[in-house]
């Protein structure tokens, strides 16, 4: 297909092409109309080829726009799949995942050796990840989630692009290890703390020591072991639940205690290859319990045994929770 | 599997018993779900029985594997479409899904799309799906690209070249020459 670009085209095809982009332009004018009128009736070669090139893409645009009759939106999506520049990265990737199959299996769940000084780590959905860092200190990467490490002979900078890690770090009086995100940063005082990334604010909980958390507003604070919090723009906020619950995700589960239902479908997602969408009515009930990560759709299961909720399922990538209320 | 004197249907048929288990547990390894291992697997042989000539397989594995490969990348890319369609929609205000069959129908579409538009610069894309597709007019495309309507123009011309030139590619010899021959 990339040899096409360079292969000659004939004419008849080219002006067919020519008059295409000119009557679908938008400005075309009643002499371009007649113009091609013209065109068209000259030569049924003419016909042919108007006929061909414009039914090219007839069946999957028309397809597209039936779609959108009955949901706005689908065009414009199509489109933005079409050219998402993500896309296109995560195909180089999954190339580049082919030539390492040999690894592929193996990565997963199994702590790896880290001795560069600088790396940058992400993990795929239902992945989780344990590197050990060049200083001994101990990383761990939740699902869909992506660090940038930067350890340099002042500090030992941990950049925290997406999801959520939990480190356990090696001591090293003369370089203080720093979780830095979008929202702040949470300086180590000799410690285990998790740090998760949202989109808006970013969470920390402690689980041992200590940790002197900075806000982007400059809001400072430290927290002690038991305790979490949410910083951002807005300054640091403590959190009312316990430190241990929210690093739960660690050990391969999902610790709850009177959370949203969102907020659980949130921790599913990485969890769960396509897309999880939980409507607003049941995104609002209270849930408590212990539901395994590594088998979403175990958990959401459960979540239905015990909930008022209605889980729909289309295709393999699609999955939606719902009020039981809303289906009747 | 080593006798020179066996069929096409013998061999392929063979391979299948001895080596069907291996492979689709390859396969479960690299994507992580018994039931994709499974199709994946009939997808390869698929592609085995659709090779003209099995010969002698020295290397019935290296063979599978390489086919398997084959049909993993068109997985992970097809994944990866839907995976960008489903958030592209997930972002709209319309907190709707679409219904099984419109699921079904735009996922086809798309991939339709994507192996006609392969290979064609980002922009060209862009400029090429606001105005089939979205049915807007170079000058908008232009001012939501910022760029000229002069470029807008050359992008569309570029990629309906290259739409015609990927259908002629996929098509038999036969019927390229007969698009624009004068038919009887």
């Amino acid at each position: 297909m990339n040899a096409s670009a360079s292969r000659p085209l004939d004419p008849v095809a080219e002006r067919a092409i020519d008059w295409l982009v000119r009557l679908g332009s938008g400005n075309a004018t009643a002499g371009d109309r007649t113009a091609f009128d013209a065109w068209l009736a000259a030569d049924p070669r003419h016909q042919h080829a108007w006929r061909t090139i414009s039914g090219l893409l007839d069946q999957p645009i028309a397809a597209l726009k039936e779609a959108e009759t009955r949901l706005p939106g689908q065009r414009r999506a199509a489109r933005l799949a079409l050219t998402a520049p993500e896309r296109r990265k995560a195909l180089r990737n999954s190339a580049a995942a082919l030539l390492l199959l040999g690894l592929g299996g193996y990565a997963l769940d199994r702590q790896q050796s880290l001795t560069a000084l600088t790396a940058d780590l992400r993990t795929t959905t239902g992945e989780r990840r344990e590197v050990r860092l060049a200083d001994g200190s101990t990383l761990v990467l939740n699902a869909r989630s992506a660090v940038d490490i930067e350890f340099s002979a002042q500090t030992r900078l941990l950049r925290l692009r997406e999801g959520e890690i939990l480190i356990h770090t090696a001591p090293d009086p003369a370089r203080p290890l720093i979780v830095h995100t979008a929202h702040g940063q949470a300086r180590a005082l000799g410690t285990r703390f998790a740090v998760r990334r949202q989109d808006g604010h970013s969470e920390l909980a402690v689980l041992e020591h200590r940790v002197q958390l900075t806000a982007v507003n400059g809001a400072q604070r430290t927290f002690d072991a038991g305790m979490s919090a949410r910083f951002g723009p807005a300054g640091i906020e403590p959190l009312s639940d316990p430190a241990a619950a929210r690093a739960a995700w660690a050990d391969g589960q999902l610790d709850v205690r009177d959370r949203p239902l969102g907020e659980v479908i949130d921790a599913l997602r990485p969890y769960k290859r396509g897309y999880l969408r939980v409507s607003p009515q049941a995104a609002g009930l209270r849930v408590f319990g212990v539901f395994p990560l590594d088998d979403p759709d175990a958990a959401l299961l459960s979540l239905a045994e015990t909930q008022p909720i209605a889980i729909r399922r289309y295709g393999p990538l699609l999955t939606l929770v719902e009020h039981r209320s809303e289906n009747e | 599997m080593s006798d020179p004197t066996a069929s096409f249907e013998q061999t392929a048929h063979a391979l299948y018993h001895d080596h069907h288990r291996w492979l689709q547990n390859w396969l479960y390894r690299r994507i992580g779900c018994p039931h994709q291992a499974a199709d994946l697997t009939q997808d390869t042989f698929v592609r085995v029985l659709g090779a003209r000539d099995l010969g002698r397989l020295d290397e019935p594995r290296a063979f599978l594997t390489t086919l398997a490969q084959r049909v993993l990348f068109s997985f992970w890319r097809r994944r990866n479409l839907e995976n960008a369609w489903l958030e592209a929609l997930a972002q709209q205000p319309e907190n709707h899904a679409p219904s099984a069959e419109d699921y079904a129908l735009v996922r086809e579409a798309i991939e339709t799309l994507d192996r006609l538009l392969g290979g064609l610069p980002l922009r060209a894309r862009k400029a090429f799906l606001m105005n089939r597709l979205e049915e807007m007019t170079h000058a908008e495309i232009a001012r939501a690209l910022g760029v000229s309507v002069a470029t807008v123009e050359r992008d569309v011309k570029r990629a309906f070249t290259h739409c015609y030139l990927a259908c002629l590619d996929a098509m038999p010899q036969g019927a390229v020459n007969s698009l624009t021959a004068p038919r009887p």
